[in-house]
């Protein structure tokens, strides 16, 4: 009760007195949080709905049966005899596109017949209308159907219609998420041409049978080529493969919440500054130690409960808008994305409350402990000690030497399970170093500038020089954290710059044919919906047309890690294609060599994930049953994440119980305009759900997909750096309050209010200059840590250094500008200030 | 039988009205329907008969292991053709729909389970194979041995039996040579045929305890085509294999209107194997006492004074177990009690007892039977 | 001065501060303000210092009416002709010796400060402490400086608000003895406000306040 009354005293009526402050901090804590947690609530619905809608109406199976292109279905009538208490149930998978909303869902095939004797009931159980409608389809309430609709889904390069018999919700769903299309199994096989084929099958059984012995007896009934495996393992590499990428942008979204700390912490900072006496008074009086610490500390909770609470909320929004961001980057790098609904778990909530506690009472640590610090008979010595500064510049340098020092070494880390974990700690080092070394930069640099500043910025200059030196500590902990988050934006600029860059020269080098072509249903690096064969044919017969390339990609699981084997002409990608390798690889060499015999080439992100040499061997788990081979190189990929493997079609396609492609490139006969050529091929094609790219287009296509995958990124620099400017515009008003009598003397002495005016904005200039420089050179440092050690280490990736001048000079230019107009405020605060009043107000 | 009815109401409601009521039956219909003057050849007529439209095989038996502990088991198989167009899709083409259920008691531990399952052909799924002598549903089958013997496989979460069955007597062919009258309008039938003393010894596995055992079992064995929708509200069924080597098998048929079916009746089978017809006058069923299942509040006469005095036969019938209701999980079917059963009695003055199923249905009040223009087992 | 009345609003009552104050200063002449806490000294200085204006009357400086000025207006005569020194010294903290005296010439762009602030500095007898900063001078020394900063522009107008409130006898004679100088050897008018008795002693005049009222007006130094 006691406590209670000192702190609200204290410090809840000084805050509720002035609360533009406290907001300001609190909406930085609340922003911080709020990125954190949409991040997350956003890449669990983008990257963890695959699962949602893969898994859909899965039983509690704890083993299943996968080929890398389908298992017979006899294998399913062997299993279904054996004498265990197993069920076996067979599905035929396959991603769509609802052509009405455009949703991308899957297409799920199961045996119907037996689903209606098990607890699943779709829709009304009067009737299996499935075996009388051979279009019946049943569809999560996700989708919005009623009975009866007609669903036009886009399938593979075809549009179908079916009859929607029923909607279903399934247990535990998000009302409205589950979009899955349900129809009967063999309607399935025939909408995707899998006749006497299952994708899957779960193998489900009672906790207290064996599974070794349920493994003995379903391994001695399996063909060749079909795997038996744990229930989603495929998923759990998905997942532990997005987990990478999630973790990434956990990361990236950390930024912001360590901006929002560094502005706690200045907050919390002035608290105490300011309240000094009456901390001496209350120490006087008999407060301990720990009780003024314990003063601030609650200042900082409260913070930090109240931001994170906003922020949670905050978080739930922002995750709304970014998951299509999200999901639009999963799926062009890893997997099929069906994003799956935003909403605030209770997890969550505990989260952002943790977070936002964590952060505060971390940042307030410091200046709490001052607090408990001051001697009662600090009550008497007011005034002029108010900008007392204590900050210990050297020996702090010192202390910021070392943590670069250490973040260096870092850099030379390997990975920790996949994750650059000290790349992402050698960036924190560097961070927090710099921001040691600030005390002594702004020192020296003040020095420096002796003289330069009166003259070039007249005495407004030199007060706001002298003021940034004099409130050493605040000044270092405004420029820390405005330049912490340059700092960020610009290495992601230089890395998604050098990125980008390094992409275009490589889709120059690889996009040599005139016209690409594959099926319009949704496709991503583990999904490749197949193009009729004849669609090829008739290409090849176009008078227009010199030649194609048929394309086979297929999704496997390789050491447990999803990768792609991809097969085509290797010769016309020798003799048209610019495919470069790893640099001391002849790609003549190996490119004539690799359709003669069991060879292939990996893409670079393969080789680090695989650890895969140049000479060493693969096992494929190929239908026809593994298959060793050789790798003969390392070729420059960008197209996806997972890792691809390459091989000629002459050596892989028969290997393949049935000839499906995926993907076409047309070459076009000389003398044949693009424009002729694209009409030609469309035409041929009309009667197909295909998207027909003509090589500029594709490269435009590809950028464009490239972009949309950073997007996310820079709205997380973009909401970092706007916490920055915000904190500099709170930090502002509070230096203006608290100097309050020194403006008044200026103003007794002589100055103008354009005068005061012009001295606030200095200040900010000066702050704003301070933290782009130095962000500037963080980010550089950052950069190299990005590029060579943590995309290196999480993706495998190599990109050419790359200056983005332009956006970096613009964003640069827009950083000052919002900091110079940040001070727009607190300089009409400074004018409005009562000179007599504050001067002789004690 | 009882049990018969329901799982064809279950059959029936999965198919589609259309399929299966009288009124819908065009005089198009591509089955056969159940006439006077069918030849019976055994072991042909043990296996399945396509161009009728519904069968099944239905075993029931009563078992005991080495402890004398007491177990009853029920192994069914359903199979209920339609008319579906022909389609490329050969596997998985319903024209052929396969049911099944798998009971179990276990009256010393008190224990009751029953599974269902539906299946078509599929790839191997589930069929009836004349060329191997096999009924199967996934991993339940019944397989052949003999001309009337039987091997009977079924595993399923928690339990399983794999039972040898030896048929002691000839077939019994019920009603008019194994026709089996529903009602008066001729093909208004099913060919009935039962294995009533089939020696029987095995293993039974339960929640992981497998056991020898050795009993007694009984195979009904029906198909037909034509069945009549009636004002029946249920139907009640005993089988009953008594110790001096003597079976009877008797059913009523309920109205609505609270009177009894007159074409109920039953068989009795002497213990050198041959049988005669009951008619509904031959025999007396009284009540002695009912169980009220705590699930669906269905009120089940499960007690019975059973007399047939043209046998000059008494008995008392006395559930080895209260709880052998089947009551269905799933919306597709009705509730109904099924259950090994205890006989006590005399004939002649002289005692004796028995073991058998009774089968109870249309008392949990959740369906109405005759309500529903399903068709069935009626008449 | 004519006939200047202010009033503040507080809590939405008028509070007469000063009653119908007329008074002509001399240059040269070292005025003492003195009375009670609340009698309307800092009023007064204030609205001789063209940092307020009077709810009635004129205040005159010179030629220059303040309530006929703006903000620019009064801003260019307080850096012409006016000068402060307080109780508490308000030396800038971040700023050296020199800086502090000099401030008043820059904030005015006048030629030459260094030189200028340097003199001033000389004239309080500081030139030695020019480089050092606020915190290592002593409260007499301070108080000097401040003398220095305030006189560095040479006002026509010195007013000082308690100057020697916060310090001891010794050191405070000898800031008064610096204002009295600053009087007699650069024609300033001194107007000082001040609550005790004995630093009376030296000015030219004093004037009692009383609730904003002229108590009376003694001239000791031409009774002599």
């Amino acid at each position: 009760m006691h406590r209670l009354k000192l702190f609200h005293r204290v410090i809840l009526r000084p805050m509720l007195a002035q609360p533009s402050r406290g907001l300001l901090t609190f909406v930085a804590v609340a922003l911080g949080v709020a990125v954190v947690i949409a991040i997350d609530l956003a890449g669990f619905a983008a990257a963890g709905s695959f699962r949602s809608s893969m898994e859909s109406l899965a039983g509690k199976a704890s083993l299943e049966l996968a080929g890398s292109t389908g298992i017979p279905e006899d294998t399913l009538g062997k299993l279904a005899t054996l004498p265990i208490p197993v069920r076996f149930e067979p599905r035929v998978e396959e991603y769509i596109t609802d052509e009405a909303s455009g949703v991308v869902t899957s297409l799920i095939g199961i045996d119907l017949v037996a689903h209606a004797q098990r607890n699943l009931v779709l829709g009304d159980a009067s009737g299996l209308e499935v075996l009388d409608h051979p279009r019946a389809a049943w569809v999560g309430a996700g989708l919005g159907r009623q009975p009866g609709d007609e669903l036009r889904i886009t399938i593979q390069d075809r549009s179908e219609t079916l009859r929607v018999s029923g909607v279903f919700q399934e247990e535990g769903d998000q009302p409205g998420t589950n979009r899955v299309v349900v129809v009967d199994l063999p309607v399935a096989q025939a909408l995707t041409g899998r006749e006497g084929l299952l994708d899957r099958v779960e193998v489900e059984f009672p906790e207290d049978v064996d599974e070794a012995a349920v493994r003995a007896a379903v391994s001695a009934v399996l063909p060749a080529g079909v795997e038996l495996r744990s229930f989603g393992a495929r998923t759990d590499a998905n997942r532990r493969m997005l987990g990478a990428f999630r973790w990434n942008l956990r990361i990236l979204s950390g930024i912001a919440l360590v901006v929002g700390a560094f502005l706690i912490y200045n907050t919390i900072s002035v608290s105490v500054v300011r309240r000094r006496g009456e901390i001496g008074v209350l120490r006087a009086l008999g407060v301990t130690r720990t009780g003024a610490q314990a003063l601030f500390l609650a200042e900082a909770a409260a913070f930090g409960i109240a931001g994170g609470l906003a922020g949670a909320a905050l978080g739930t929004l922002m995750a709304r808008a970014a998951v299509d961001l999200l999901a639009a980057t999963v799926n062009a790098l890893y997997v099929t994305s069906t994003p799956g609904a935003v909403s605030l778990s209770a997890g969550h909530l505990a989260a952002s409350l943790l977070l936002g506690l964590g952060v505060s009472l971390a940042a307030a640590f410091a200046p709490a402990r001052e607090a408990g610090s001051i001697a009662p008979v600090e009550a008497m010595a007011r005034g002029r000690r108010d900008y007392d500064v204590r900050v210990n510049a050297g020996r702090n340098a010192l202390w910021g030497a070392l943590l670069l020092a250490t973040g260096a070494a870092f850099c030379w880390m390997p990975p920790v399970d996949g994750r650059p974990l000290f790349g992402y700690l050698a960036t924190l080092l560097l961070i927090l170093g710099t921001a040691m070394l600030l005390p002594l930069l702004i020192t020296l640099l003040n020095a420096a500038a002796q003289r330069q500043v009166t003259r070039l910025f007249g005495v407004e200059g030199l007060l706001a020089a002298r003021s940034l030196t004099g409130s050493l500590r605040r000044s270092a902990v405004l420029v820390g954290a405005l330049s912490t988050a340059v700092a960020m934006m610009a290495s992601v600029a230089l890395m998604v710059g050098s990125f980008r860059q390094t992409v275009m020269v490589w889709m120059d080098n690889q996009i040599q044919a005139d016209i690409y072509l594959r099926a319009a249903a949704p496709s991503s690096p583990d999904n490749y919906p197949p193009i009729h064969p004849d669609v090829a044919a008739a290409l090849e017969a176009l008078p227009e047309v010199a030649a194609v390339d048929r394309f086979r990609a297929v999704s496997l699981m390789l050491n447990g890690k999803p990768a792609t084997l991809g097969f085509g002409d290797s010769q016309l990608m020798r003799t048209q294609g610019r495919t470069s390798f790893l640099p001391g690889q002849d790609r003549q060499a190996i490119l004539t060599r690799l359709p003669t015999g069991p060879y292939v080439v990996v893409s670079e992100p393969f080789s680090q994930k695989h650890d895969a040499r140049v000479g060493g061997t693969l096992q494929l788990p190929l239908p026809s049953g593994p298959m060793e081979v050789t790798i003969l190189g390392i070729f420059n990929d960008y197209s996806n994440e997972r890792g691809t493997v390459f091989g000629d079609a002459a050596v892989f396609a028969p290997r393949f119980p049935r000839q499906e492609i995926t993907s076409l490139s047309v070459y076009l006969r000389d003398g044949v305009s693009l424009d002729a050529g694209r009409l030609a091929v469309e035409q041929a094609t009309a009667n197909r759900r295909v998207l027909v790219f003509t090589n500029r287009s594709l490269r435009a296509e590809a950028i464009r997909i490239f972009d949309q995958t950073f997007a996310i990124t820079w709205a997380l620099e973009a909401v970092a750096i706007f916490v920055a400017v915000m904190g500099m515009a709170g930090a502002l008003v509070a230096l203006v309050m608290d100097r309050r009598r020194e403006l008044s003397l200026l103003r007794f002495l002589g100055a103008s209010k354009p005068q005061i005016q012009r001295l606030i904005y200095f200040e900010a200039g000066l702050l704003g200059m301070l933290s782009n420089v130095v962000g500037l050179l963080l980010g550089f440092a950052l950069a190299l840590i990005l590029i060579y050690v943590i995309n290196r280490q999480s993706f495998g990736w190599t990109f050419q250094f790359h200056w983005p001048g332009a956006l970096l000079l613009g964003a640069l230019t827009l950083i000052y500008a919002a900091t110079l107009a940040s001070a727009w405020f607190p300089a009409r605060v400074a004018t409005r200030l009562n000179p007599i009043e504050v001067i002789h107000e004690e | 039988m009882t049990s018969r009815r329901q799982l064809l109401q279950l059959l029936s409601a999965v198919v589609g009205a259309s399929a299966f009521g009288s009124h819908a039956r065009a005089a198009s219909s591509p089955w056969r329907l159940a006439l006077p003057g069918y030849r019976y050849q055994f072991p042909r007529d043990h296996m399945a008969h396509p161009d009728f439209q519904t069968e099944w095989w239905y075993f029931t038996g009563n078992l005991r292991d080495q402890r004398d502990s007491d177990f009853g088991y029920e192994l069914t198989f359903f199979r209920q053709a339609r008319q579906v167009a022909p389609d490329a899709r050969a596997a998985w083409q319903t024209g052929q729909l396969y049911l099944a259920h798998f009971a179990l008691t276990d009256v010393a531990g008190g224990g009751f389970e029953h599974r269902e399952r539906l299946n078509r052909p599929g790839p191997g799924l589930a069929g009836a194979d004349a060329s191997t002598g096999r009924v199967w549903n996934g991993n339940w089958q019944a397989q052949l041995t003999g001309d009337h013997d039987w091997r009977l496989q079924a595993v399923d979460a928690g339990f399983a039996i794999e039972l040898d069955l030896r048929s002691a007597k000839q077939p019994v062919l019920h009603g008019e040579n194994g026709i089996h009258q529903k009602a008066s309008e001729a093909g208004r039938a099913s060919h009935y045929i039962s294995l009533t003393r089939l020696e029987t010894a095995g293993t039974l596995t339960v929640r992981g305890r497998r056991m020898a055992v050795r009993g007694l079992s009984w195979m009904d064995h029906e198909f037909f085509t034509s069945q009549l929708g009636g004002n029946q509200v249920g139907w009640d069924w005993f089988s009953i294999q008594l110790d001096d080597g003597a079976e009877l098998m008797i059913y009523r048929l309920r109205r609505r209107d609270g009177s009894i079916e007159p074409l109920s009746g039953g068989s009795y089978v002497h213990p050198d194997g041959r049988w005669e017809r009951l008619r509904l006058e031959d025999f007396t069923l009284r009540t002695r006492g009912v169980w009220t299942s705590p699930r669906t509040g269905g009120v089940y006469p499960t007690a019975w004074d059973i007399g047939v005095p043209r046998l000059h036969l008494r008995l008392t019938a006395q559930p080895l177990l209260d709880h052998q209701e089947l009551v269905s999980e799933r919306r597709l079917g009705p509730s109904y009690w099924e259950g090994l059963m205890q006989y006590q009695g005399t004939r002649q003055g002289k005692s004796l007892s028995g073991k058998g199923y009774l089968e109870l249905t249309g008392y949990a009040g959740d369906v109405d039977l005759s309500g529903q223009e399903r068709g069935g087992l009626t008449r | 001065m004519l006939a200047v009345s202010k009033h503040y609003r507080s809590n939405g009552v008028d509070v007469p501060a000063l009653r119908d104050f007329s008074h002509r200063f001399r240059a040269g002449e070292f005025v003492a303000l003195v009375g009670r806490s609340g009698c309307g000294k800092t009023t007064l200085l204030n609205l001789a210092g063209a940092m307020d204006f009077p709810s009635q009357g004129e205040v005159w400086i010179g030629d220059a009416c303040t309530s006929r000025l703006d903000d620019a207006g009064l801003t260019r005569l307080r850096r012409t002709r006016i000068g402060f020194i307080f109780q508490f010294f308000q030396l800038l903290p971040t700023l050296s010796v020199v800086e502090n005296v000099e401030l008043p010439l820059l904030l005015a762009a006048a030629p030459d400060p260094r030189a200028q602030a340097l003199r001033s500095l000389e004239w309080v007898e500081m030139a030695d402490f020019a480089q050092r900063m606020p915190h290592q001078l002593s409260g007499g020394q301070m108080q000097r400086v401040a003398i220095a900063r305030a006189l560095v522009h040479r006002p026509q107008l010195l007013l000082a608000d308690e100057p020697i409130g916060n310090l001891d006898t010794t050191t405070g004679n000898l800031v008064l003895e610096l204002l009295r100088r600053a009087a007699s050897e650069q024609g300033a008018t001194v107007l000082m406000a001040t609550h005790s008795p004995e630093s009376t002693s030296i000015t030219d005049t004093i004037i009692r306040l009383r609730d904003g009222a002229v108590e009376d007006i003694t001239q000791p130094a031409c009774t002599v």
